[in-house]
């Protein structure tokens, strides 16, 4: 299968937007300003048109990324451009200079920030799946388990090789939640990507009525 | 599906495939994927393809994703192109990269290294010799084909240039 319907991607974004919810508590709290998380858009894509989600396909984008475990496989990924990648940065570490490389306090910055982002995203979701139909098959064993971020600075349609390649190799259609930030009001250039895999997806639409 | 053209240069994307005569550029961007460029010197003809996945399992679109169907539907496009000429070809591959290998060390890994492992023998079997490989390594690629002289250029970012 490789289409989910209106009624089920209607249940997929509720449930994403109580995890941007509390992405955007952890994440205000985080930062010590007011970050709002949102929900962009549920996308089933061409492959081609998802390898262009996280900017033109050959520009230099920034990609923190978790792998998924548990109620749903797949993958998170935080993806940014250099200049709103610094902006947090800066948020982040009070020192006089502006960030203008990835150094080594810079990457500790975004990994940082992409684990409790995608923690609180991940515990949110967890809370509500099993409730909507274990699609686990057992309502005990539901945690969304991420590995430790990894940060890349690369071509952003390969990173996105990396992040639709498990669903790639079962559909033609990729399946996407894509949310965007905004810090005090004012939009910033940051993505969250969740890119469940093609067995997750197959029991999502199996369980979600 | 996948060509978009600007001017004179093809983007080949994901599970695409680009071909071009006598001039042109053609660019595909590879990350654990696979591109493959077959050349016809004498024609000045040069086929490219973004491999997704090894093993198409008997499904044929899109036919640009799959080792084993790409190979055989871009030296189709080619020959078209050609008149129907019988085509001499050579090959060159790039790509397979595991650019997150601590978060997968596996999965990803072992789709690069089974789509490698495919192109070369769907090559091997249709007698077609690699003259250049760019393959493997944590960092994603740009793959650019100049149509004329046949030049291969392979860009990874902070890296100088790799003529293949």
């Amino acid at each position: 299968m490789n289409s989910l319907t209106e009624q089920q991607l209607d249940s997929i974004s509720m449930i994403v937007r109580f995890g941007a919810t509390d992405a955007s508590r952890a994440l205000s709290s985080w930062l010590g300003r007011e970050v709002r998380v949102s929900l962009d858009r549920l996308q089933q894509v061409s492959l081609e048109k998802a390898t262009e989600l996280m900017g033109a396909v050959d520009s230099e984008v920034c990609a923190c990324c978790m792998q998924v475990s548990g109620g749903v496989n797949g993958r998170l990924l935080l993806g940014f451009d250099d200049t709103s990648g610094w902006m947090l940065c800066d948020a982040l570490l009070p020192r006089e200079t502006k960030s203008s490389e990835w150094g080594e306090l810079e990457v500790s910055a975004a990994m940082e920030t992409t684990n409790i982002v995608g923690c609180a995203f991940l515990n949110a979701l967890s809370q509500i799946f099993p409730r909507s139909e274990s699609i686990q098959g057992s309502a005990e064993s539901t945690s969304w388990i991420p590995s430790p971020p990894v940060f890349v600075r690369d071509y952003a349609a390969s990173i996105m090789q990396f992040a639709l390649v498990d669903q790639a190799c079962a559909f033609d259609q990729v399946f996407v939640a894509q949310t965007e930030f905004s810090i005090d009001g004012t939009p910033v250039g940051w993505r969250l990507l969740l890119v469940p895999d093609a067995e997750s997806l197959d029991r999502l639409s199996r369980s979600l009525p | 599906m996948s060509q978009i053209k600007q001017a004179n240069e093809i983007l080949v994307t994901m599970a695409g495939i680009g071909v071009a005569q006598h001039q042109g550029i053609l660019r595909t961007l590879l990350g654990s994927c696979i591109g493959i460029a077959l050349f016809e010197r004498k024609l000045k003809l040069v086929g490219l393809a973004h491999i997704v996945m090894p093993d198409s399992m008997g499904r044929c679109q899109p036919a640009g994703k799959y080792a084993d169907t790409a190979i055989p539907e871009t030296i189709r496009r080619m020959t078209e192109l050609a008149g129907g000429l019988r085509l001499s070809l050579s090959a060159k591959i790039a790509g397979g990269a595991n650019m997150f290998a601590h978060v997968s060390p596996n999965a990803t890994n072992t789709i690069g290294e089974q789509n490698v492992a495919a192109v070369e023998k769907v090559l091997a079997t249709l007698d077609i010799p690699i003259l250049g490989r760019h393959l493997g390594g944590t960092a994603g690629r740009r793959m650019v084909v100049e149509v004329e002289s046949g030049a291969v250029q392979i860009h990874v970012i902070g890296q100088p240039v790799v003529p293949l």
